[in-house]
């Protein structure tokens, strides 16, 4: 408590970069959130292209009852979202557990599994796309979206796991087995219930990660569809659906910032409420 | 045989090791091969042949090469002076676990939106006929519209600054947060200005973190084909495109090449990177002793 009192006196001292400090972050993040704040009223304007507000409507809401294109990306990007969360989630369990008792190769383990993320995603999309669709021959589709977004969701589902699974107590296991119980039982009610929350954080995120992904689906989609590429693509096009991908946009966004605030309060309020049972 | 029950079984992490080896880690190694090939027919014949790499720098695709690590340096650049100051003081400057949080929260949240939708208000606002263009005119700043506000290496930086903020501070605030407050302390009551502490204290300790954050926002960049299409509107070509276009003429040989070419590029930056941070800090504590 008292270096935390003198570290704060300490940067009083520097009055300088306390200013500057909160205004560069708000400068930041109103630079990230004004476009938001911007689409959302673009959405409701009638000219949404013109980057002009109003006269506000709700006609471009309702179109979207009416042009049906992207119903079917929009299941697309679901489903293989949903199964790269399901699939992301069992693996970053399987390693998370692990990575932390190993006397060893924890950190080689964890240098593999990240390793993709130190390449761009265009790297990554060609690579697969000549690996999977000319060396192989196989027909790209949404099995081949499904290993690209895989790779590239499972490094960030394995750090939420490894966020908890640092935390766990194993002798909550040793105490376990000394009472009896079997190797799954003690999987099941001690690991499971404890590292939960990390792992349904690891899956909202790679969900996320999923349903947004553009730089890999590019190379990997074959035929199929994702919402993102589709509306990225209606997005570049000077169509006269320009103007539906905005109240998309923002029923998508709302839908992701929901999600995200959940998987923030899973982790961190469960890590609050167990160190508060210490 | 004994096992102890806080041991892990490591056949099946052994089986998804290996299914992660070969899906993600051997087709990168493959681009190597597949740039060294030559084509026939738009097909990969088993013929060594450097052709492909003469391709890319007597067909204009290094230009893309540079451009992109160009305005990927750029932004960087001016993220991290933003990111800096504002990650220093959320480690040090504030005691609010609250503001914290929240503070970690709202640069998290924008990571998962859709990047296509927060890049593509900007081409009304940029526009020549858009409100930004409007309002220096009505100052009278300037007498016509402003063309390269839109569609130019201008607005694609613009446009990748805010989905690239996040992934600098978050490394650096990290870096700073590890750092003890009786350090510190320490180099004020050795009579160091705040200047002096930042420069032979904080910035040494913070090393690992600079780079993380350097990385994690130089490599996406680069990747990134969604800003610059929306923004720079074909006059930007950065490498994601290049790429896809040589990939729709079917030439394998060329896009494997570009590829291979950019991450060797990466994997020299980092490790020169790497390189001088070592001799930096090791003199740094030389220094110290």
């Amino acid at each position: 408590m008292q270096s935390r009192k003198t570290g704060s006196a300490h940067w009083s001292e520097a009055s300088i970069w306390k200013a500057v400090g909160p205004l560069s972050g708000l400068l930041a993040l109103s630079w990230i959130y004004l476009p938001i704040l911007w689409l959302i009223v673009m959405s409701v304007s009638a000219e949404p292209l013109s980057g002009f507000p109003g006269p506000f409507t709700s006609r471009h809401y309702a179109e979207l009852f009416v042009q049906s294109g992207w119903v079917a990306p929009l299941m697309h990007s679901f489903w293989l979202a949903f199964a790269v969360a399901l699939v992301s989630m069992i693996c970053a369990t399987m390693i998370g557990r692990a990575v932390p008792r190993l006397r060893r190769g924890g950190l080689p383990i964890t240098a593999v599994v990240l390793l993709p993320l130190m390449v761009p995603g265009v790297v990554i999309g060609t690579a697969m796309f000549l690996y999977l669709r000319v060396f192989l021959g196989f027909k790209l589709g949404l099995w081949s979206l499904f290993a690209g977004h895989f790779v590239w969701a499972f490094p960030f589902s394995l750090l939420a796991v490894l966020v908890v699974s640092f935390r766990f107590d194993t002798r909550l296991l040793d105490a376990a087995a000394d009472l009896g119980s079997g190797p799954w039982e003690r999987f099941w009610r001690i690991e499971v219930p404890l590292l939960k929350d990390g792992i349904i954080a690891g899956g909202l995120f790679a969900f996320l990660l999923s349903f947004n992904e553009i730089a890999r689906s590019i190379y990997l989609k074959g035929k199929v569809e994702t919402l993102p590429v589709y509306l990225w693509q209606q997005a570049s096009s000077h169509s006269s659906t320009v103007p539906l991908i905005f109240p998309l946009n923002v029923i998508i966004l709302l839908a992701s910032a929901v999600l995200v605030g959940v998987a923030f309060w899973l982790l961190f309020h469960g890590a609050r409420h167990q160190e508060s049972q210490r | 045989m004994f096992r102890s029950p806080t041991q892990v079984n490591p056949k099946g992490h052994l089986i998804l090791l290996t299914a992660w080896v070969l899906v993600g880690l051997i087709p990168i190694a493959g681009l190597a091969v597949w740039s060294v090939l030559s084509m026939e027919n738009f097909r990969l014949v088993w013929e060594p042949s450097l052709q492909a790499y003469r391709d890319v720098f007597s067909s204009g695709r290094w230009e893309v090469t540079v451009r992109t690590i160009r305005v990927a340096a750029i932004v960087t650049v001016l993220v991290s002076i933003f990111a800096f100051p504002f990650a220093y003081w959320m480690a040090k400057g504030t005691r609010s676990m609250a503001t914290k949080t929240i503070l970690l929260g709202l640069l998290t949240v924008p990571f998962f939106l859709s990047l296509s939708a927060r890049t593509i208000i900007w081409r009304g606002l940029l526009g020549l006929n858009g409100p930004v263009n409007g309002l220096l005119l009505q100052l009278g700043v300037v007498s016509e519209p402003l063309d390269w506000l839109l569609f130019s290496e201008f607005a694609v930086v613009l446009g990748l600054i805010a989905p690239y903020f996040p992934t600098m501070v978050f490394p650096l605030y990290m870096a700073f947060s590890l750092i003890d407050d009786e350090v510190l302390d320490a180099s004020r009551d050795l009579g160091a200005s705040p200047l002096f502490t930042i420069v032979h204290v904080v910035l040494p300790l913070a090393i690992p973190g600079i780079g993380a954050g350097f990385v994690f926002t130089f490599i996406p960049m680069i990747g990134d084909p969604v800003v610059p299409t929306l923004l720079g509107g074909g006059n930007v070509v950065v490498l994601a495109e290049s790429v896809q276009s040589l990939l729709r003429i079917l030439n394998y040989t060329v896009a494997a090449a570009l590829s291979v070419l950019m991450l060797i590029l990466l994997i020299g930056f980092i490790s020169t990177a790497a390189w001088l941070t070592k001799r930096f800090t090791g003199g740094h504590s030389n220094a110290i002793s």
